[in-house]
């Protein structure tokens, strides 16, 4: 193993993580417990399931800022169908997130079909998906949910917070199909260069549009997560939640001209930025300084890899 | 955001062998701009015929005097993205901007310290992040997801959210008038066609568009990419910083907070206007009708009765519609 | 075919929208309302036992010092400001609070569940909060109680069993009355006005907006209700959007309600502006700082609002008593400092007491 290839950004990130670990449980004794951690797994759940979506997205050189309005609409749906129309409570989730799917689905087809840029298309149903959101609730809140139902937000299974389980199977599926699968390979291609790939005779259109159908799903499935998590159906669930997916994405070192990334390294991303935020909570730090702390962290983080890899390349 | 790769959109002829018509040539050059247009011109002819009130000169005024500040942000914003970067920042530096131009005015500097220090401090950021994306290649947007982190935790650890009131009279520039126009809407038009003529005609502008639509043939040529990446981003800090002029000035009151999606809308305008999100073509006519036509939406709206719970869903609906026209437009061209 | 999908999208929305009950006006929630009489006469209130919950195991605090937090709706707005400061005041006079605020940039319910999350990791004694939502922030409220933490509410609840007490600073239909009340005497029984909000999705606004509604049709039957726009927490936004109300409705507009401490100066900037000060009239909750240039310029007459300085300082006053177990379930009334005796009602809450209103006479004396 030469010197290069070693100094990666996942082997990078995972020694600033060590080094944040350990920097932060000095700092608060409470920190570094099994039960907080857990807890802390809990809470990224959501901007999990969606980074992990998005690191395929922006490896093929697109993005998807629609996913926080997606989750709104699907959170809403979910609601509506069971309260509203009815439908007993599991087949209202699923069709919420048929739709939440379907709204992904209509992304990748106005990228595809349309030859939208992915930054346009989504910028504009990110409006659109709040929108029906808002509409469709009429601003009211849907409450009340049987107790089952928060098994998959606030309960556990095994010791272990239900919704961390979807998480860690969905990073190690991701991963693997990522790395492993012919699947991976093309949306790599699509992103180091659209135009050979498709001389290459790869499915460029139909893997983008999967894709972009993906990041919709798992932006539902996020959003049933989290009404389960917090017992409530609101229409401003999840904004703004594109840009903390896109920061670990982006922290996790996937390339946002495309062509590079590993759901590793997104996960890594994703802990680091948990890690901060609750680590530097305990430590006394309030919320804006740990918001400037995260940014700062991010600039650097992506700037040392960049040195590293140039002076790696020489 | 792909540098490469076939959905770039077709270079705008400049000229053509067959002599078009004048009207050919116009659609051929201004063709997006002219669709935006063309929306403002339909909206405020519906409009009007429901309620004569909305062409009132008082309803025209809050129409474009309310809203130049995003439309002289989005000058600077489509420069940005004509080089094929992007800053998700520039709502939470408008903010940082207005609270420190407040504080001046409050503290008794001259009126003029108080309106242009903030576009110097504007202009330093900008620089910074210019220097971080063209010299040490970080993404832009990941410079700018940075920056939006830190003004946003700074402004509010700073000034713990303090309004800023008792503002001297002679620093509201936004609500006083200029030869009988609102000086928003000056600055605006004044703007924005300084900003046209200087993109299309000066070396410097044309040589914009070859850094983001080729920078490989941008280098041939012997254009200094980092240094028009940095200038790009300065400029955007100047542009951020007159915007924040009329930003800050518009009440009496000044809420020092990062305004809520303000660079969503920035940014929507530039693209919408028809600046390319891949860089390389566009003009900020464009990114300044774009910015009138959301604000023409929103009165619209309003004017129509439309349930206030589905206002929302009717805009994006809207700007779907531009963006499709826009793409079917280009693809009957080629 | 985007375009049969799209449609289908929406007509799917729309069906499902229809099934909503609706409020009387645009911005109401569902829940029942209770208007006061149109008179001064003050409302029967019927003895409700207690419904809070307590902490679990809690160790005895009884006059040892206090580790508090205070986490507001948002941070970096007036009114949050003076409610920190009424909590520092109380904290400082009592000598055995350690108080500080933290709370989100934006309004959000899950950056706020995240930070109590992480206080009642840290292991504080004493959480008050302001809710973003009343169900979406339960949950995290009832882990601190079983934490053995003590927790109180103030300016938005919870669900009443996930805190063991809620500072309220004025009831809805108190509000309601004395913003509707302030209205009619300005514009006169048969005027017509609109209503500048936040979001419809803020508790605390839908549900005065449906107070309000009920107070107009009982008491203010002939006033005429426009119609609701919505603002976010958005200074020019909320400009903007009364400027086009203003221009809309020409002469038909005669007052204008701002629903929260951002709207309100706005809308009167709005009406400033356009030459309308006289003709339209402006009543809002607000901060009397910001409202300072318009009440003196007499563009604005009346301010509605309870001193929010007031209602921090009582927070951490009954949080104190909560600690020290002398503020038990089935007590009628709590020590609140320099403020007195305040009254506990509806089972859990403790009353702060009626509306303020600002006007030009007594505005110049706060510094909030």
């Amino acid at each position: 193993m030469t010197l290069r290839s070693f100094i990666r950004h996942e082997t990078f990130l995972a020694i600033l993580l060590v080094l944040a670990l350990f920097v932060l449980s000095w700092q608060s004794d409470r920190f570094f417990t099994v039960a907080n951690l857990l807890n802390q797994g809990r809470l990224m759940t959501e901007t999990g399931l969606i980074a992990i979506a998005m690191t395929f997205v922006i490896a093929t050189g697109g993005i998807d800022l629609s996913v926080g309005s997606i989750l709104g609409l699907t959170a809403i749906l979910t609601g509506v169908f069971w309260k509203n129309l009815g439908v007993p409570l599991p087949a209202a989730a699923v069709a919420a997130i048929a739709v939440g799917t379907f709204a992904g689905y209509v992304n990748g087809l106005i990228i595809t079909r349309f030859r939208v840029p992915a930054l346009i298309a989504t910028l504009a149903t990110l409006a659109l998906y709040r929108g029906l959101a808002e509409g469709v609730s009429q601003a009211r809140s849907v409450r009340g949910y049987p107790d089952w139902f928060y098994v998959l937000g606030q309960g556990e299974v095994l010791g272990v917070p239900t919704q961390l389980w979807i998480l860690l199977i969905a990073a190690v599926v991701a991963a693997v199909i990522l790395a492993y699968t012919r699947w991976g390979r093309t949306t790599y291609a699509i992103g180091s260069n659209e135009v050979a790939a498709r001389f290459s005779g790869l499915s460029v259109e139909g893997t983008k549009l999967a894709l972009y159908t993906m990041s919709g799903f798992a932006a539902a499935v996020a959003a049933v997560i989290f009404v389960s998590r917090v017992s409530t159906t609101r229409s401003d669930m999840g904004s703004g939640i594109e840009l903390d997916a896109i920061t670990a994405v982006v922290l996790g070192g996937t390339s946002i001209f495309g062509g590079r990334g590993t759901v590793l390294g997104t996960v890594l991303g994703l802990c680091l930025i948990q890690a901060l935020k609750n680590g530097l909570s305990l430590a006394g730090v309030k919320g804006d300084g740990t918001i400037m702390l995260i940014g700062i962290v991010l600039i650097l983080a992506v700037l040392a890899s960049a040195i590293f890899e140039r002076s790696g390349t020489r | 955001m792909a540098m490469s790769g076939v959905d770039l959109p077709p270079v705008r002829p400049q000229t053509s062998l067959q002599r078009p018509g004048f009207l050919r040539r116009l659609m051929a050059d201004y063709g997006q701009e002219l669709i935006v247009l063309l929306a403002i011109v339909v909206l405020f002819v519906a409009v009007t015929a429901v309620n004569p009130r909305f062409i009132s000169a008082n309803n025209l005024t809050s129409i474009f005097s309310g809203n130049a500040y995003i439309a002289v942000a989005a000058i600077g914003m489509a420069m940005v993205i004509i080089t094929g970067n992007i800053d998700v920042s520039i709502g939470a530096l408008i903010g940082v901007l207005a609270t420190i131009s407040g504080t001046l005015a409050v503290a008794g500097y001259p009126i003029w310290v108080a309106w242009f220090f903030p576009v110097l401090v504007g202009m330093a950021i900008n620089g910074l992040i210019g220097i971080l994306v063209a010299y040490f290649r970080i993404p832009s947007i990941v410079v700018t997801l940075g920056a939006l982190s830190i003004l946003r935790g700074g402004l509010i650890s700073v000034t713990g959210g303090t309004w800023i009131s008792d503002l001297p009279p002679a620093f509201l520039i936004a609500q006083q008038k200029w030869l009988g126009l609102p000086v928003p809407l000056v600055a605006m038009i004044v703007l924005t066609v300084l900003a046209a003529l200087w993109m299309r005609y000066s070396a410097f502008g044309r040589s914009l568009y070859a850094v983001g639509g080729n920078p490989e043939a941008a280098v041939a040529t012997g254009i200094p990419i980092e240094r028009r990446i940095v200038a790009v981003f300065i400029l955007n800090g100047f542009f951020a910083g007159l915007a924040t002029i009329l930003f800050a000035t518009q009440l009496q009151v000044i809420q020092s907070t990062v305004p809520p999606n303000l660079e969503l809308t920035i940014i929507m305008a530039a693209v919408i206007g028809g600046v390319s999100i891949l860089g390389g073509s566009g003009t900020v006519i464009g990114s300044t009708l774009a910015a009138i036509l959301f604000a023409t939406i929103g009165s619209a709206l309003i004017f129509v009765n439309v349930s206030a719970y589905w206002l929302r869903a009717v805009i994006g609906l809207l700007i779907l519609a531009t963006v499709l026209a826009d793409m079917l437009r280009r693809r009957r061209t080629v | 075919m985007h375009k049969i999908v799209l449609s289908a999208l929406l007509a799917l929305s729309f069906s499902t929208s229809l099934s909503h009950a609706q409020s009387a006006w645009t911005g109401g929630d569902d829940l029942p309302t209770n208007p006061l009489a149109c008179d001064a006469t003050p409302a029967t209130a019927e003895a409700k036992p207690y419904d809070g919950g307590q902490p679990t195991n809690p160790p005895d605090r009884k006059g040892k010092t206090l580790t508090v937090v205070d986490v507001p709706k948002l941070v970096g707005i007036g009114y949050f400001n003076a409610t920190s400061k009424g909590i520092a005041d109380a904290a400082k006079e009592m000598g055995t609070m350690n108080a500080k605020t933290d709370g989100p940039s934006k309004a959000n319910i899950d950056d706020q569940i995240t930070l109590i999350d992480n206080y009642i990791t840290s292991g504080v004694d004493g959480i008050l909060f302001a809710a973003n939502d009343p169900v979406a922030i339960s949950p995290v409220l009832k882990k601190a109680l079983a934490a053995g933490i003590n927790v109180v509410g103030y300016d938005a609840n919870s669900e009443p069993d996930a805190r063991q007490w809620f500072v309220n600073q004025a009831e809805f239909n108190g509000i309601a009355k004395a913003m509707v009340d302030s209205m009619a005497s300005e514009i006169g029984e048969e005027g017509s006005f609109a209503i500048v909000t936040s979001t419809f999705t803020t508790p605390n606004q839908a549900r005065w907006i449906s107070e309000m509604a009920a107070y107009q049709a009982k008491c203010h039957p002939k006033m005429k209700w426009l119609e609701t726009v919505e603002a976010q927490e958005d200074n020019i936004l909320s400009f903007n959007q009364s400027n086009t109300l203003i221009n809309k409705y020409g002469d038909e507009l005669k007052g204008i309600f701002g629903m929260t401490s951002v709207a309100t100066p706005a809308a009167a900037d709005a009406v400033t502006q356009a030459k309308k000060c006289g003709s339209v009239a402006v009543v809002g909750l607000a901060t009397p700082n910001a409202m300072k240039p318009y009440v003196s310029a007499g563009c604005v007459k009346s301010v509605v609002l309870w001193n929010p300085v007031d209602l921090g300082y009582a927070a951490a006053y009954v949080l104190r008593a909560a600690a020290d177990g002398t503020l038990a379930p089935g007590a009628t009334s709590v020590k609140a400092g320099k403020l007195g005796d305040l009254s506990v009602i509806n089972g859990s809450e403790i009353l702060l007491g009626a509306p303020f209103v600002f006007t030009k006479d007594n505005i110049n004396d706060f510094d909030f």
